[in-house]
């Protein structure tokens, strides 16, 4: 008997995946450029203000990435609450998406945060100050979700603890956001929404802004991406049930 | 009038990526016994495992009597009528004899009775104070068996027993005895549902309940008449206080030494660490000399609770929630470690023990410790629950032993 396989070409790709990997180009093009402007054009900061006022620089990855990170972990509670509440594939696509990109700004904020503490305060990081800490447990959240995730049979026991973890990890970041106003410990406090006129320096101001737009359209492409590939993973899944004759 | 003891009221239940059962309704009034049929994987454990609360359900509502037990939000509350449950697994722990978990399970009903006319009828009066985990697999399914009866049998009223497969692995004999026990409890008003693949359980049950068609069916006259029951000897009673997770969770960190063996060690290594950097307390400052007194106790703590993980052994902690007899734990056992060893570290960088310090310890591995409990059971529905990494957060747990710090050295 001649088996005849069809022959699959490569395939198509949808419009999504052309706006999610436009936004992610762009997203890259932008955080590059970011970074270049942060080491060649940006002023200085005072220099009696700080240790290590060159170190500072790194503050306009940092910032944007943590922005990032906080839209990346909203993304996750609204996933992690739409799969627990209405069963929602899509929503299921969304948290696996907020955790990875969650995952990826997660690490740039903590490497750089780590990078400046150690120039700046002599340690690269510090286990009394809250923020740094409600923010490393947010980015290990990550990491727990993207391993787990990849250490499971998928299946609702798998995505209800998962999506449980997502959800206790939202908390997190309101408090997170506030924790250097409760405990100002050593975490400078917050430079943008502080309602403080002149809280930092226009051209200072504008690295920040194009900081942070790059950083937000690199998430939003990285969200749009991963929920198509997990998209595919599941359709795979599907098949390969129809065709194990196990699906119900 | 019979009252309903069990009302499965149109639940979906799922389980990994599949649909076991939608829309699924059964009703089981006081006196009926019921047997869950169908092929293998056509969803028998899964009903009785939701209709014991240990799975969540996805649509519809479970009720004992009149009180909602589970509910598609994930709402759950104690059952007041299981009065009884034997899972596939065994549910007790190896290093608990059984007599212990026999009393155990009619802790849950409030009452106990002599345990040795029920064990001579089992063949295990000799082996009343042996552990469990020194009897073959036969016998201890026959002490799962009777975990699942007696504690309707000394109830003060009659309630639901949940049975799945209680007579696989038991010899002949014994499979007499516990459908002659099935037979009786029924008799007495008692509700139950079983689940069973053999042709003699389903014979001696009042219903069946095809797991294909989803429908309660009224057995053929039963071929098993309830006879020799002790109940001929009379089942006296006596009160028998409910036993909490403490009191659980103590006896077997004593008889395992798990809090010594897992968060002593863990406390003792990192003083021997501390004792290794010599006399260091007059280069250092308060503070530091603080955080390093506490870092044994936090060490103990970080470990996490045993009792989370021997919990696993036979789905022992999943037996104890479906009976509401509370998570076994060893709080008070892991503070008084961290209390001591806080003393300890004291006496070895600066030559005194100060008191709040050492209940700073105490307490310090308490929480460390809880909160690793918290972590580790989080996972307990997952397939692979040892595949998961909830040791990502141990070093979060830092943080409320580097405030505490922070604050005594104020």
């Amino acid at each position: 008997m001649t088996t005849t396989f069809k022959k699959v070409g490569p395939p198509q790709l949808t419009m999504k995946v052309r706006v999610g990997e436009a936004l992610l180009l762009t997203g890259f093009l932008g955080i590059t450029g970011t970074l270049l402007l942060a080491l060649l054009w940006a002023p200085s900061v005072s220099l009696e203000a700080f240790e290590s006022p060159a170190a500072q620089r790194i503050f306009y990855w940092h910032v944007p990435a943590a922005w990032a990170a906080f839209i990346a972990f909203g993304a996750l509670f609204v996933g992690s609450a739409g799969w627990l509440f209405k069963r929602s594939e899509r929503m299921w696509r969304l948290h696996v998406a907020g955790a990875e990109a969650g995952l990826a700004t997660g690490l740039i904020t903590v490497w750089s945060g780590c990078v400046w503490g150690a120039a700046e305060w002599g340690t690269p990081w510090d286990w009394s100050d809250v923020r740094l800490n409600t923010f490393g447990l947010l980015t290990l959240l990550a990491v727990y979700l993207v391993l787990g995730r990849a250490s499971q049979p998928d299946g609702i026991e798998t995505r209800d603890t998962f999506a449980g973890f997502g959800l206790y990890g939202f908390v997190l970041v309101p408090f997170t956001y506030i924790a250097t106003r409760i405990w100002a410990i050593r975490h400078p406090g917050p430079v943008v929404a502080t309602g403080e006129e002149g809280s930092i320096n226009g051209d200072m101001g504008l690295v920040l802004l194009v900081g942070a737009v790059s950083f937000t359209v690199l998430i939003v492409g990285h969200l749009l991406t991963s929920m198509l590939i997990t998209n595919s993973e599941q359709r795979l899944l599907h098949l390969q049930r129809r065709m194990d004759g196990g699906e119900r | 009038m019979a009252k309903v003891m069990l009302e499965v009221d149109r639940i979906t239940v799922r389980r990994g990526m599949d649909v076991v059962f939608t829309d699924c309704t059964l009703g089981l009034q006081s006196g009926q016994s019921a047997a869950l049929v169908g092929p293998n994987g056509s969803g028998k454990s899964t009903l009785l495992e939701a209709c014991a609360g240990l799975l969540t359900i996805e649509q519809g509502e479970i009720r004992h009597g009149a009180a909602p037990v589970v509910r598609p939000d994930g709402a759950r509350r104690a059952s007041p009528l299981l009065h009884g449950l034997t899972l596939q697994r065994n549910g007790a722990m190896g290093s608990e004899t059984v007599e212990e978990h026999l009393r155990t399970a009619m802790s849950s009903v409030g009452r106990h009775t002599d345990l040795q006319p029920w064990l001579e009828r089992f063949n295990l009066d000799h082996r009343r104070h042996d552990l469990i985990a020194h009897l073959s697999e036969g016998q201890a399914r026959k002490v799962a068996v009777l975990a699942g009866l007696l504690p309707a049998f000394v109830a003060p009223s009659p309630g639901l027993v949940l049975l799945d497969e209680p007579t696989t692995g038991l010899d002949a004999k014994a499979r007499a005895q516990t459908l002659s026990w099935m037979g009786d409890l029924c008799q007495r008003g008692h509700a139950l549902l079983v689940s069973s693949h053999l042709d003699e359980v389903v014979d001696a049950c009042s219903h069946t309940f095809d797991l294909a068609s989803l429908q309660l069916k009224e057995a053929a006259p039963r071929a098993v008449e309830p006879a020799t029951t002790p109940t001929s000897m009379s089942v006296t009673t006596e009160p028998l206080a409910k036993e909490s997770g403490t009191q659980f969770g103590r006896r077997q960190h004593f008889r395992t030494q798990a809090w010594l063996s897992t968060n002593g060690v863990a406390a003792l290594l990192t003083l021997g660490v501390l004792l290794v950097l010599g006399d260091i307390g007059a280069r250092i400052s308060g503070s530091q000399t603080l955080a390093l007194v506490l870092a044994p106790a936090a060490a103990a703590g970080l470990v996490g609770e045993a009792m989370a993980s021997l919990g696993r052994e036979e789905r022992c902690e999943d037996w104890r929630l479906a009976l509401g007899l509370g998570t076994a734990h060893g709080t008070p056992m892991i503070a008084a470690l961290g209390a001591g060893f806080t003393a300890l570290a004291g006496i070895a960088l600066t030559g005194s023990v100060d008191i709040v310090w050492v209940t700073a310890g105490a307490g310090l591995s308490a929480v460390v410790a809880w909160a690793m409990g918290v972590l580790q059971r989080s996972v307990r529905r997952l397939a692979r629950p040892q595949a998961v990494f909830v040791g990502l957060f141990t070093p979060v747990l830092l943080l409320p032993y580097a405030l505490l710090v922070d604050w005594l050295a104020r």
